[in-house]
């Protein structure tokens, strides 16, 4: 490295450091990261499936906007998501509300997990206490 | 004429199952060889016959034939030769013909491996897999008939998915996909063709089944890690997995398939899990049905999905069949499948592998879960819910890390049973490797739980992997007194199946790390530039130099040419453009991605000002991304080195020959 990437580099650390001191950008920062989570979490209506935070297109764009504009007027995410509900119904919400029949999604995945492990558990304890004799294969591949 | 000529040769096919059909039979119950002949003249004829086919359509669509009906569907006379040649897979008609293809050298190439073979397995393989293709020759005339005859012919077409004409990997990924997706067809058919034979006890089913599982599993995992790819390519979101129907529909056959890879080593080994296997085959073939039916079907919107039409019934129709037949069949010989072998130990290789198989098939209902939840919640409420990626990744992360945890301890307890030190030595020192990748990702600034959870686990499960590697090649030194090189060699050609899954288990972690670091690592900056303008994204300094067009063809280009400067440096230039089809409303976005080792710098035009004054860009810098494609080679690599059969009887050849 020659000295003038060294001094580069000096600059760049200075800079780094000094940026936080400037408070507006420091709440710039945060609010664009609230923008991001509550963005993540809302679908674009003309996508499949992408949040409008991924999503290239100029609606996503648009409604990340609103998403800022809102959040800087003061709402909370909560209610800028009930926001979006409103307007365009459920559907808008890329993790549906754990509530009433949406929780058999969160619930039965770890309900299937814990049937499988307890059935590991039974088999496994019913397989180590019979000692039957056995003739095991002789090779010893895998 | 082409087009009565495909017809012709699929009405011919469906006399010839029917043939075959009745001549095992036949065979089975009076022993000739002949008639057993014929049953598997059936399968090679059938192949010939679905190769008419697709010769005839590939035919129709060079020479423009718009008086066939996928011809004027998906061709163009503008699209070139070369999208126009894939475009056979390019919609829904022409994928059936084309899985019906990939079905018939499948059937032909197992069958003619194994024609050999004594006893009835193969025989009551050929009926299913006769039923599977009869299944798709009705397809073929009925509901997704492609040859159907157009009348007034156009003088030219629409061109096929502006998407789909994109981007090269289209050449690459759907193909990979029905050979690993169709591939399944052929363990299914020897394991339910095992089970009727009467020869389940010999286990020789599952040895056949597992080899086909591997070929069919080396070409869906290649398949998987393509679609990954080129939906970075094409998409212009910057991402790979979006949790979208389709890509859950792929990868959920592919981690059953995965969890039968390890269970049948279990089996072979220990005499126990029979019944398991069974069912796992059965289900990674239905899973491929299912995800076919969901995506064929339009039930479930997604990118990829192909048009609606009546053919959902058909495969509902035949999920069903599939379902009941391999119940039946399962349930009608448990008796004969039940345990041999004996648990020693719950410290042993053995409950890590019933550990590997629950979160691999939790991870799967998981997934079919939340896929098909938006049908229920409808259903049940009437309502439209959306289940997305914040939901999947928050699901299946736990079970992720838990899985990457499980492959570092996989491999190094031993069978049986391990003593206390064994334990100790063996799961103790990897520790080395996840504290190192632990403080390597925290020192690059890794925030996230899951995250560092990745990095440390897959540094453990790298480290006992490779370790085992050592071990064998230290061994192999001392007792033949060999150089690392040929130690390493011999140590793998010695037992491919073991080596080999190592080494598909590193593939995994270069996947693993590649994901992690470019979920946590990513950073993104999007800008409206005019021409002079520039931007600075992680030190880099983006300059936009200027904005042009042109027409091609098929489509209108706008694009955009950007200069990367780091420290006053030039590092290149960036072209990313929207392609404009007549087709399609919306440009399609091309964007452009800069790769180095260590990452990629991902460009992708926005929009532009209608005047071409300005243009809003978006670019993300994304870490690690290559090593996901790059660690997708290495699990094929280690598919193909377990894939070969022999290892000790080529050692002990080359072990006389001289040095």
């Amino acid at each position: 490295m020659n000295q003038r990437s060294w001094v580069a580099i000096c600059f760049a650390m200075a800079l780094l450091v000094a940026a936080p001191l400037g408070a507006q950008s420091v709440a710039d920062s945060i609010l664009e990261a609230r923008t991001t989570a509550v963005a993540a979490e809302l679908r674009c209506p003309v996508c499949q499936g992408l949040s409008i935070q991924d999503s290239p297109s100029e609606l996503s764009q648009e409604m990340r906007g609103m998403v800022r504009d809102q959040l800087r007027a003061g709402k909370t995410p909560a209610e800028v998501k009930a926001f979006f509900v409103s307007k365009y119904g459920e559907w808008i919400l890329l993790t549906p509300t754990a509530q009433g029949f949406n929780l058999l999604l969160y619930i039965l995945p770890f309900v299937l997990l814990l049937a499988g492990a307890v059935v590991i558990i039974v088999v496994v304890r019913r397989w180590t206490h019979t000692a039957e004799p056995v003739s095991l294969p002789p090779t010893d591949s895998p | 004429m082409t087009g009565l000529l495909a017809h012709d040769a699929l009405l011919v096919s469906f006399v010839v199952i029917f043939f075959g059909l009745i001549a095992v039979p036949v065979a089975v119950r009076t022993g000739r060889r002949d008639w057993m002949m014929l049953a598997y003249s059936a399968v090679y004829t059938n192949f010939l016959l679905v190769t008419v086919a697709v010769g005839s359509m590939l035919y129709a669509l060079v020479t423009h034939d718009f008086s066939v009906s996928y011809v004027a569907q998906v061709g163009s006379r503008a699209t070139p030769l070369f999208y126009t040649v894939i475009s056979l897979w390019g919609a829904l008609e022409g994928s059936i013909l084309f899985w019906a293809w990939v079905l018939g050298i499948y059937a032909a190439a197992s069958v003619w491996v194994n024609r050999r073979r004594e006893g009835n397995l193969i025989p009551y393989a050929v009926v299913v897999l006769l039923l599977i293709s009869l299944f798709f020759a009705i397809l073929l005339v009925g509901p997704a008939d492609p040859f159907k005859a157009v009348f007034p012919v156009l003088p030219d077409g629409p061109g096929p998915n502006p998407l789909l004409q994109n981007h090269i990997l289209m050449a690459v990924h759907p193909p990979l996909l029905y050979l690993g997706y169709v591939g399944y067809s052929v363990p299914f058919a020897f394991a339910i063709g095992g089970v009727l034979s009467r020869d389940i006890e010999r286990d020789d089913w599952i040895r056949l089944a597992r080899r086909w599982t591997l070929i069919a599993w080396a070409f869906h995992s290649a398949a998987i890690i393509a679609g990954m790819w080129w939906s970075y390519e094409v998409l212009g979101w910057g991402g790979y997995w979006a949790w979208d129907p389709v890509e859950n529909a792929s990868f959920m056959p592919w981690l059953v398939a995965t969890a039968f890879l390890h269970s049948v080593i279990v089996q072979e080994r220990r005499g126990m899990l029979r019944l398991w296997n069974l069912n796992l085959i059965v289900g990674t073939f239905v899973l491929t049905i299912l995800g076919t039916f969901l995506t064929r079907s339009g039930i479930i919107s997604s990118v990829h999905a192909f048009t609606t039409g009546t053919i959902g019934y058909y495969f509902l129709a035949f999920i069903a069949v599939v379902l009941f037949g391999s119940l039946m069949v399962v349930a009608g010989n448990s008796d004969r499948l039940r345990t041999t072998g004996r648990y020693d130990a719950v410290a042993s290789r053995e409950t890590v592998f019933l550990l590997n198989n629950l979160f691999l098939t939790a991870f799967m209902f998981t997934v079919l879960i939340g896929t098909l939840f938006p049908l229920a919640a409808e259903a049940a409420r009437g309502v439209k819910v959306s289940v997305g990626v914040p939901f999947f990744n928050r699901m299946t992360l736990p079970m992720i890390v838990s899985l990457l945890f499980l492959m570092g301890v996989g491999p190094a307890l031993p069978w049986k049973s391990s003593t206390r030190a064994e334990i100790k030595d063996k799961l103790l020192v990897p520790a080395i490797g996840a504290f190192v990748l632990l403080v390597v990702a925290l020192a690059a600034g890794m925030r996230s739980v899951y995250g560092s959870l990745a990095f440390a686990f897959v540094g453990y499960a790298a480290m006992a992997n490779l370790r085992e590697y050592w071990i064998g090649m230290r061994a192999r030194r001392a007792a033949h007194g060999e150089g690392w090189g040929t130690a390493l060699v011999r140590l793998i050609n010695g037992n491919r199946r073991r080596y080999g899954g190592y080494v598909a288990h590193l593939g995994i972690f270069l996947v693993a790390l590649g994901i992690a670091g470019s979920q946590s690592f990513r950073t993104e900056r999007e800008a409206t530039l005019k021409p002079g303008e520039t931007m600075i994204l992680d030190g880099r300094t983006i300059k936009l130099k200027e904005l042009w067009g042109r027409q091609e063809p098929q489509r209108a280009v706008i694009g955009a040419t950007f200069d990367i400067t780091i420290n006053g440096k030039s590092r290149g230039t960036a072209e990313p453009r929207m392609n404009f089809y007549p087709t399609s409303q919306t440009p399609i976005p091309t964007p452009d991605v800069k790769s180095s080792i260590l990452g990629d710098l991902y460009f992708n035009l926005q929009s532009i000002r209608e005047d071409g004054s300005a243009a809003t860009i978006k670019v993300i810098h994304e870490p690690l991304v290559p090593w996901i494609w790059f660690g997708g080679l290495v699990v094929v690599c280690g598919a193909l080195i377990a894939m070969f059969p022999g290892g000790r009887v080529r050692e002990t050849l080359t072990a006389d020959l001289p040095r």
